[in-house]
């Protein structure tokens, strides 16, 4: 009997079964589901804060207080501060641009209208390092940043809030009560790691410092955050060597760094470490419901081969052989499995292109992903058809009979 | 040696004909040490080509136990079973199915339709096993309903067929792949007078047609219709050529 006699037999006794044939594929297609959209979810998140990493600049360097390193977590002490941006600038030959920046949430109000937004302290370097550009008005100046002047760029989202379609530019907005001129609007760039970008108003680091956020380090203007252009792609080792080299120096550091140079490289290694264990996670966890899914597909069978014994006993009287019927419940369990891990498939690439549509998040669809979920449901199928095949197979044909 | 002699006497005495069955000194021990079972004891049987013969004797005479082993459903313990002048006796789980398929067609008390295929599906099965081709499968099934009666009921499914009817699609089943041997193990047993005679009818014409049949039956009504009964004992053959009218003194014996 040929392989084709017996995919149609098992087809027309799982079709005599309809409910219970669609109940028990329910548990591989929801398993087979959840691999697939857990999967691409997962992978998109990677890709989303990939790209996002990327989208910072090319060659970028990040300088962070605190030893990210460290094992104990303790406070880090403010000894980050613009002189060694400064520094930086004047002595570590491999740098293009050197862009510290200052953060806090402020509101920010206009007229009768305030938002809760994040103020940014930076230089004009910020925009050539991070990548930025001013779509309306202009940027500040390094003399702005000296002069402490009370200038400001809002983002986006800033003006829509405070201006709606009126016309920014020129107008003063308060910021803890202090006045500021609005000189440009930013160019939108979306959200970095689920932080808002255009919801930011850009000042001068020094107005920042002296005027919004107060002195509080004792070893200078601190600043919160460096962001660090290497020359081009071959100097970024080099850059990162000398620039902690240069602090070391500076904190007069004998042990432990008090700050952490990461590479884009670097952040992007950890940024795919986080996500793909979280990705594994979350394949693991379907990988069960799959898993359950394919018992379920060993119990039916089971069952069934129970309840069919007279047909498997009259099957070898009439002349099936052992392998006959070894392969009739084998090709049962792979077609119920295979068949529930297509439907799946389907289901999990709704549910990914479902998730694209509505969120940032560009799950993607990998054909290796869905042909490992297909063929490991059709492997289930195998896998957890053999108890129950093997022992249909083994039946005394006289016994099988008899049973009523 | 004996033995040999004694039917070798049996077939000179009739008419010559191939022989389809012969059982030499078969033996079927069942189970072992203290709880051993002997169901056949020694019991040597031959039927020929076109014999219309029925296995009758109480339960556990061994006569269920025989026609296992003729059925190739089970091997003897010893002894030498010749089918169709093969010796089937000590042959493999594989080789057996194969013969069952092709020499052997089966009529069982409880017809043992598949409920979700459809009468000529139902009589396509053994074809299906038999590598027979699918566009031949279907007028080879439609020729052995119409031989049974049920050339009008084709596509009808078991649920939807009277219990004669059933019995009769299953003999339709068993005849299609042409067998040497038609083996019918109480095949009335599940059906009133009425329909009884009607199959009764059926393998009557079969065997009138050529078909060479033997049959398990207890009810002496139905063994009365056959040509020849064997009476079983104790798993010995008792007699081995009962002539019909014979019956009703031993049925008082």
């Amino acid at each position: 009997m040929d392989i084709l006699e017996s995919i149609k037999m098992a087809t027309t006794t799982l079709v005599a079964n309809k409910l219970r044939s669609s109940l028990t594929m329910l548990g591989i297609i929801i398993g087979n589901a959840s691999v697939i959209a857990m999967v691409g979810i997962g992978q998109g998140a990677q890709k989303l804060a990939s790209e996002q990493f990327e989208s910072l600049g090319p060659n970028v360097l990040f300088i962070i207080p605190g030893n990210q390193n460290a094992q104990r977590n303790r406070d880090v002490p403010k000894t980050l501060v613009l002189e060694d941006a400064e520094a930086i600038v004047r002595q570590v030959p491999s740098v293009g641009g050197v862009a510290p920046q200052i953060q806090t949430r402020q509101s920010v109000t206009y007229s009768n209208k305030n938002t809760n937004t994040q103020i940014m302290g930076v230089t004009p370097e910020f925009l050539p390092v991070r990548s930025f550009n001013v779509a309306k008005g202009r940027f500040f100046s390094n003399q702005d940043v000296k002069g402490n002047t009370q200038v400001a760029i809002l983002g986006p989202d800033v003006v829509k809030k405070l201006f709606g379609n009126s016309n920014s530019i020129g107008e003063r907005v308060r910021i803890k009560n202090i006045s500021f001129l609005v000189i440009g609007v930013m160019e939108s760039k979306g959200s970095f790691l689920g932080s808002n970008q255009d919801d930011t108003v850009y000042i001068p680091l020094t107005t920042a410092a002296n005027r919004i956020i107060g002195r509080t380090s004792p070893y200078g203007l601190e600043v919160s955050f460096i962001s660090v252009s290497a020359k081009d792609a071959n100097s970024i080792g080099a850059a990162q060597f000398q620039i902690s080299n240069l602090l070391r120096l500076r904190h007069k550091i004998t042990t432990e760094d008090d700050f952490t140079v990461r590479t884009q490289k670097d952040v992007l290694t950890i940024v795919g470490t986080i996500s793909g264990a979280l990705t594994l996670m979350l394949a693991a966890i379907a990988g069960i419901s799959l898993f359950v899914g394919g018992i379920g597909v060993m119990n039916i069978m089971l069952v069934s081969v129970t309840e069919r014994t007279q047909e498997i006993g009259l099957r070898k009287a009439i002349g099936a052989t052992q392998q006959d019927i070894l392969i009739q419940f084998m090709i049962e369990a792979i077609i119920l499995s295979a068949a529930g891990g297509i439907l799946g498939t389907f289901i999990g690439v709704g549910g990914i292109m479902l998730v694209g549509a509505v969120t940032p998040l560009k799950a993607g669809i990998s054909p290796v992903a869905i042909a490992i979920a297909v063929g490991v449901s059709g492997g289930i199928g195998l896998f957890f058809g053999v108890v129950p095949a093997r022992r249909a197979a083994q039946l005394d044909p006289i016994v099988a009979l008899r049973s009523a | 040696m004996q033995n040999q002699l004694s039917t070798a006497s049996e077939a000179l005495s009739t008419e010559f004909k191939p022989v389809i069955i012969r059982l030499e000194n078969i033996s079927k021990v069942y189970g072992i040490g203290e709880t051993l079972v002997h169901a056949i004891r020694d019991a040597s049987l031959t039927v020929e080509q076109g014999e219309y013969c029925s296995i009758m004797g109480a339960s556990g005479s061994g006569k269920s136990s025989v026609m296992n082993i003729i059925g190739c459903l089970d091997r003897p313990t010893s002894g030498h079973y010749y089918l169709d002048r093969v010796d089937v006796s000590q042959l493999g789980d594989t080789e057996l199915a194969r013969i069952r398929n092709i020499k052997l067609g089966f009529v069982f008390q409880q017809f043992h339709l598949l409920a979700q295929l459809s009468a000529v599906e139902n009589v396509m099965l053994p074809m299906v096993y038999a590598g027979v081709k699918p566009g031949e499968r279907r007028d080879r099934a439609v020729e052995a309903l119409t031989k049974v009666g049920l050339a009008n009921r084709l596509n009808n499914k078991p649920n939807q067929l009277s219990g004669g009817q059933q019995q009769r699609v299953a003999i339709a089943r068993a005849i299609v792949n042409r067998p040497v041997l038609l083996l019918a193990d109480e095949p009335t047993g599940a059906l009133d007078s009425k329909t009884t005679q009607e199959v009764m009818d059926i393998f009557t014409e079969l065997n009138e047609s050529g078909i060479t049949i033997v049959m398990v039956t207890h009810e002496a009504d139905v063994a009365r219709q056959t040509r020849r009964i064997v009476w079983f004992r104790d798993g010995e053959v008792l007699h081995s050529h009962l002539k019909p009218e014979d019956i009703n003194q031993l049925a008082v014996s």
